[in-house]
Formats: C-alpha cells, structure tokens, sequence
C-alpha cells in the first residue's frame, strides 16, 4: 500500500456516511526497528475533512501565526476536519475508505508542534 | 525521537533527499507500507522516488504519461517505482539524509539506461567529456 492509495480517498462511517476526503496521514515514530532509521513511521490515524488546501500550506499546524487573516479563514474550514484513528480502519478500497465507526464519535486533530508533538 | 509525529502530505511528500556526500539524490514522491506481523498496523517500509511514484500518484493522462516513459527509459520489463529503504535513512527534517551514495539508488536506473542506450550511440559523444 502505499501513501498515495490513501490520500484524496473518500472516507465513509458505519453508517455509510460521508466524512470527508483524506487530507493527510499522521505518522508516529513507533514502528519497528529498520536499519540505521531505528524505529520508523507506523500510521497514527487519517486526517479527514472537507477542504485541504489549507493543510497544504501549513494553516492547521499550532506554530503558524499569521497572517492572522489567513489563519482565521483556514481555521474556520478547516472546524469540519476530523481524526481517524487507524484502529476504526475497518476496509481500504480503491479512493475508499470504511471505518467502524459513527462519524459524530470522531474528534477534530490536534496541531502538531515543530517537534512532533501534539498539542494539549 | 520515539513518539514524534508527522503528517506526511505535508512534512515528508516533495521533501528533498540528499545522499551521503551531500549529493541531491530526488525528492519524495510517496511512501511505501508494509504491514507489521505482530500488531497488523502499516508502517513505512519504503520511500519512493522517480517518475513512475509521481506519476502514480498525480493519477490521470499526465500520470499515466510520465510513468509510461519510465517504463520506456528503461531495460526491465516491469521497471516499478525506484525504491529507498527506510533502512538507509539517517534522518528526515526539512530533507531526507540517506546512508549511501545516489549512485547506488534505484533513482539512477533511467539516467543510466539513457547515456547506455541512446547518448552514447550519438556520433561524437565520446569526446562529450574530456
């Protein structure tokens, strides 16, 4: 499988509802040991939602700042975007993805800090 | 650092990858995963780098193009994608830091099947480099 598989891919819940499509892959470094790497990447969860050009440019992460327009209007769209965590995966298929659960139990992403660490 | 998270469209797709010597050696244009036996979640095995990992993952005519002629700049059958364990990454950042020379990379498979195969049959280009 590969990143692109699941980028862009429309997610549905158990109820077959829309979620929104996938606008990134979170990472965590807990992964089994591979070479001078170390631990590598496993997947953490799929970050889904309505509009992603704002993710593109960096408008979701806790250290952006500004332009505060920008980040206001970014932040606004990107209120709909949710967190899938790998474990509610249930089926991935060509540009879909099933999870095992109700989409009103997901939660919106944390903003990564600049050294990888989620935001309380 | 155990525990570090990334979003990979943003933090590791079109990063630079730069070789042991400081050479650049491509960019990252996907990831590959593999799945883990014990706990059955996917990890990154692999990245990859080249015209047929783009043009897979950019999809539609302008995909299908650039890995078509992948596949014709090329003396295997099924070339795939130029792969880079992650096993030879030193370190990911603003780039990728690898373990070994460009040279021994995937990615220098086209380049090579071209000077082989067609600049070197062109008169003349034996004196290209004095």
């Amino acid at each position: 499988m590969r990143l692109s598989d699941l980028l862009h891919s429309e997610v549905y819940d158990q109820d077959g509802v829309s979620v929104g499509h996938v606008h990134d892959v979170r990472l965590v470094r807990d992964g089994p040991v591979i070479g001078s790497f170390g631990a590598t990447f496993s997947i953490d969860g799929l970050i889904v939602g309505k509009g992603s050009f704002g993710s593109r440019l960096g408008f979701d992460r806790a250290a952006m700042k500004g332009p505060w327009v920008l980040k206001a209007l970014f932040n606004r769209l990107h209120a709909s975007s949710r967190f899938v965590p790998w474990d509610f995966v249930a089926a991935v298929e060509e540009r879909k993805i099933l999870i095992s659960r109700a989409a009103k139990e997901l939660h919106e992403p944390k903003a990564l800090d600049l050294n990888g660490r989620e935001e309380a | 650092m155990a525990g570090q998270k990334m979003d990979a469209g943003l933090d590791i797709l079109d990063v630079q990858i730069v070789d042991k010597d400081g050479r650049m050696s491509g960019v990252v244009d996907d990831l590959d995963f593999s799945w883990d036996e014990e706990t059955g979640a996917p990890y990154v095995s692999s990245i990859l780098s080249g015209p047929e990992a783009l043009g897979t993952r950019l999809g539609g005519r302008i995909g299908l193009w650039m890995a078509s002629v992948h596949a014709r700049l090329h003396d295997r059958e099924d070339p795939g994608p130029a792969k880079i364990s992650i096993g030879v990454v030193k370190k990911i950042s603003n780039h990728v830091e690898i373990t070994v020379s460009r040279e021994d990379l995937d990615i220098s498979r086209s380049p090579d099947w071209a000077r082989d195969t067609i600049i070197s049959k062109i008169p003349g280009a034996d004196r290209a480099v004095e």
